[in-house]
């Protein structure tokens, strides 16, 4: 009996252990205490409006945001592309073609970052705002390229052929045809993208300038000097922003199917 | 399959050119880096690095810590796995969404709850003093304990999918079949469900090791400069000692442990399309 | 001028460096319905490809109604392909499905409704040209594919193995179907199969493919009753296939000779009806019998090899292991012109 129950006692602890400090950020968000604590002393809104009154949070804020939605965007520029070169056609040098676009994936973001301090923005002066959306871009590629590889992978090839068969030219079934039928991996791509961009912290380590840092990099500077509740309270909002895009995408595009 | 190769490289080389110089280039003029010191090709820099018992209690912890929170997901992902894989579909599919959930949650977010919980005003705290285990504030954060900790949360998750889906393969009545034969759930464990998922556990172990070793934020929130791992090392040598040299030599060591993670997980992924 | 509507001259076919077709020449009429017939990797899909101009020839041309497309651009061609998959846009409906061809022409407003109508109609799917093509069953997507083609009038119709991924009683429905649609609309059909009784059942002419290479062109009875090598016999139910050299037959157990004798050939065969069973020089065990309905069928082992049988079930069985004796009549074989 015991033994019996030993699994699904495990699995609850590990719920726990997993979802409950989630849970507990967000109650010491609503608390009404001055300093971090728990249980939270009375209950208040104060510290989540306090997030929308700091700048600083509201301009890393923006900048995170377009580095995911701008960075996203661009990855997908060229990994769709791309996707279609390794899926449909005899492409030379394919797998090399494969493994650059992947690496990204590979090499821990901090590396990424430093190499592009190093060689991008000290010697050539390039800004570090388009360093930070060069090092997203590339961070982002491979998901693109993954996901995109493998709805591409799920269609039938061979409807493109009918298409031309039927008088479309080549471009005008790609659009006609094989688009509309990826639509929801490139949505989901984009997601994961989105997600993993504005989640990032290592990439964007080195590059931050004055002015110019991302929102978890600015979180990760506030909490060394101020203690108060108001990283939690920025830190809910944010996780019920993600857990909101990816439950609607799972929703209304199984997500998951894709990832 | 289009034949023209053209069309092809012009499709795929806007994506390939801009990894190359983006990361490809810089990333390998970086790691060149710790090989040349006084314009000549030397391993001195890693001579030089490794010199430092600062920098080997640091590189040993990160393989430490790594391996530590590696075997303990392992432990915990078999049981919490198994229990999924048991339940009906329905259930099991939520299960393993509130499973996956915390990864779409920033690392930023879920490492500072730590905080609060392990803090010295923290829930861990409270508790010890309420039932009077202690009666002053214990210090826990900024302890190899609490980035264990922190690290087994952000990775559990991954060694759990990998399990799951290793078990959902297993031939369906072979553990039923082995405790028929007079096995004993110990010996269940070790002969049949091991070798049977070590694809998985390998997978999940490969992931949650590399995951580790070069993890920057859960570190640096809850170790600071006290309990440093590779990364949060590489990021004090360059903006505390501007030492360039030493931080390409810790990217050396964690590239290398990446792409041998990665080999290997290839070639499990190949072995298995193969069979 | 009709007899050459569409002409493939020497045409090779290769992927990198492996030659799939060499040197292939062959002509169809104007409203024949031609059945390509052969073994797994023969090139029958690489053939059609290449009409339909998915593939570029290594050598030879490819002329359709007295114009050489050999080079000419596949959504120019005028040529109608059925896919063997059926290739569905999946994101349309049954109705855009079959007028995207005609939309790309222009069509628009009554004209397209019309002639979609009418297709969907040709092929009875009128009351389904709402529905999305993934939640239709194998027969009528089959269907929706035949009509996305056909409503394109092209010049010649090609289909790849239009049968093959349907159940047995839907196949011989959609083979009066393809039939019957071929001889309304008299459009120059050429369907690949490698299915010897559909081939038989449906073409005008039959081709036999073999590596790449045409091994006999012929009616469906000159093809049953005449084939030229032992290949063909094979593919078309021939299954006792000897070569013949000195006026004997070549055996395992050497050279045999027959009551009456051998045509100057390079082979005989057999189809198990021809064998007669019960009296005769040669004598072998029975090693299976089963029963056929009208016929039982047997394996015999013999001194030539295994030698099948059919005959009449009226007659009386003859069990596992017994001896008996048979006869191969030269009268009843064909004459293999070529043996391989
Ligand atoms: N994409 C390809 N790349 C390389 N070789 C190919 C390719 N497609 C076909 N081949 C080769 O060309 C030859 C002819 O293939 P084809 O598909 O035309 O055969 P088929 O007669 O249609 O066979 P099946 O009855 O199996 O469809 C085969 O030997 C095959 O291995
Ligand atoms: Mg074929």
């Amino acid at each position: 009996m015991t033994r019996r129950l030993f699994a699904p006692l495990t699995l609850l602890l590990v719920l726990v252990f997993l979802i409950g400090p989630f849970l507990i950020i967000v109650a010491a968000s609503f608390s009404a205490g001055d300093t971090l604590a728990f249980p939270p002393q009375g209950l208040s809104f104060k510290w989540i409006l306090k997030v929308f009154t700091v700048e600083s949070f509201r301009d890393s804020f923006v900048m995170s945001m377009f580095l995911a939605i701008g960075g996203t965007f661009a990855a997908l520029i060229m990994g769709i592309p791309a996707s279609y070169a390794m899926s449909r056609y005899r492409l030379p040098f394919s797998e090399t073609v494969r493994t650059v676009v992947s690496a990204p994936i590979i090499v821990p973001g901090i590396i990424v970052g430093l190499a592009l301090l190093r060689y991008f923005v000290v010697p050539i002066g390039v800004p570090i705002t388009l360093a930070l959306f060069l090092a997203h871009t590339a961070l982002v590629l491979p998901y693109a390229v993954r996901v995109v590889s493998a709805s591409l992978n799920n269609l039938r090839p061979d409807i493109e052929e009918a298409a031309v068969l039927l008088g479309s030219s080549r471009l005008g079934a790609f659009f006609r045809v094989v688009l509309p039928n990826i639509r929801g991996g490139i949505l989901s791509a984009f997601i994961l993208g989105f997600v993993t961009s504005f989640n990032q912290v290592p990439v964007s380590l080195f590059l931050s300038g004055p002015g110019v840092r991302t929102l978890p990099i600015d979180m990760l500077g506030y909490m060394e000097i101020v203690f108060d509740p108001s990283i939690a309270a920025l830190s809910s909002l944010l996780a019920f922003l993600s857990i909101g895009i990816v439950f609607a995408a799972e929703r209304f595009l199984g997500f998951s199917r894709y990832v | 399959m289009f034949q023209n190769r053209t069309e092809a490289l012009a499709l795929a080389l806007p994506a390939a050119i801009f990894a190359a110089l983006v990361f490809l280039v810089p990333v390998i003029l970086l790691l060149s880096e710790g090989f040349r010191v006084a314009d000549s090709w030397t391993f001195s820099a890693y001579a030089d690095f490794f010199a430092q018992p600062l920098n080997r209690t640091v590189f040993l912890r990160t393989l430490k810590l790594g391996a530590l929170v590696t075997l303990v997901a392992a432990i915990i992902g078999y049981a919490a796995a198994y229990a999924i894989v048991s339940l009906p579909a329905g259930t099991k599919g939520r299960m393993i969404g509130l499973v996956v959930l915390p990864l779409m949650i920033s690392p930023v977010a879920r490492t500072y709850a730590w905080i609060v919980i392990l803090g010295r005003t923290g829930i861990v705290n409270h508790a010890l003093m309420a039932v009077g285990l202690s009666d002053a504030p214990i210090r826990i954060l900024f302890s190899e304990t609490a980035v264990f900790i922190g690290l087994l949360q952000l990775f559990l998750p991954l060694m759990i999918i990998s399990l799951v889906s290793a078990l959902e393969n297993l031939p369906k009545d072979v553990v039923p079949a082995a405790r028929v034969l007079g096995a004993n759930w110990l010996q269940v464990f070790w002969k049949i469900i091991l070798p049977l998922t070590r694809e998985g556990l390998v997978v999940g172990g490969t992931l949650v090791f590399t995951g580790s070793m070069t993890a920057y934020i859960t570190p640096a929130i809850l170790g600071g400069s006290k309990v440093l791992m590779l990364e949060t090392l590489m990021y004090q040598q360059v903006t505390v000692a501007n030492n360039f040299v030493a931080a390409s030599v810790i990217a050396f060591i964690l590239v290398v442990m990446s792409f041998a993670a990665n080999i290997l997980l290839k070639r499990i992924a190949t072995a298995r399309n193969r069979s | 001028m009709s007899d050459r509507f569409l002409a493939l001259d020497k045409l090779s076919l290769a992927y990198g460096n492996t030659v799939a077709v060499r040197d292939l020449d062959l002509e169809i009429r104007k409203g024949e319905l031609l059945a390509l017939l052969g073994p797994s990797g023969c090139g029958k899909t690489t053939t059609m490809r290449s009409i339909a101009g998915l593939m570029t020839p290594v050598g030879g041309r490819i002329h359709l109604d007295g114009t050489d497309i050999t080079r000419m651009p596949a959504n120019k061609r005028a040529v109608g392909l059925v896919f063997q998959s059926y290739a569905l846009f999946p994101h349309l409906s049954v109705f855009e499905n079959v007028a995207f061809g005609l939309k790309l022409k222009g069509m628009r407003g009554t004209e397209l409704e019309t002639r979609v109508t009418n297709g969907l109609k040709s092929v009875g799917l009128s009351s389904f040209a709402n529905r999305k093509t993934p939640e239709l069953s194998g027969g009528q997507q089959q269907r929706v594919a035949l009509a996305r083609s056909m409503v394109m009038e092209p010049k010649v119709l090609l289909l790849d193995e239009p049968l093959s991924n349907l159940d047995a009683r839907l196949r011989l429905e959609m083979r009066t179907e393809l039939q019957r649609v071929q001889k309304e609309s008299g459009v120059t059909m050429i369907f690949v199969t490698h299915d010897q009784v559909e081939a038989l059942a449906l073409a005008d002419r039959i081709v036999v493919m073999k590596n790449g290479a045409i091994e006999q062109i012929g009616t469906p009875e000159a093809i049953y009753n005449h084939p030229v090598s032992a290949f063909v016999a094979d593919f078309v139910g021939f299954e006792n296939i000897f070569a013949v050299r000195h006026g004997r037959l070549v055996t395992a157990a050497g050279g045999v000779m027959l009551s009456g004798a051998l045509p100057d050939v390079a082979g005989l065969a057999w189809r198990p009806r021809s064998v007669s069973l019960g009296s005769g020089p040669l004598s072998g065990t029975v090693r299976g019998v089963s029963f056929a309905g009208g016929t039982r069928e047997y394996v015999l082992e013999t001194p030539l090899g295994t030698i099948k049988a059919e005959v009449d079930a009226a007659l009386p069985a003859h069990g596992l292991g017994q001896t008996v004796a048979f006869d191969l009549p030269v009268a009843g074989a064909a004459s293999l012109r070529r043996f391989g």
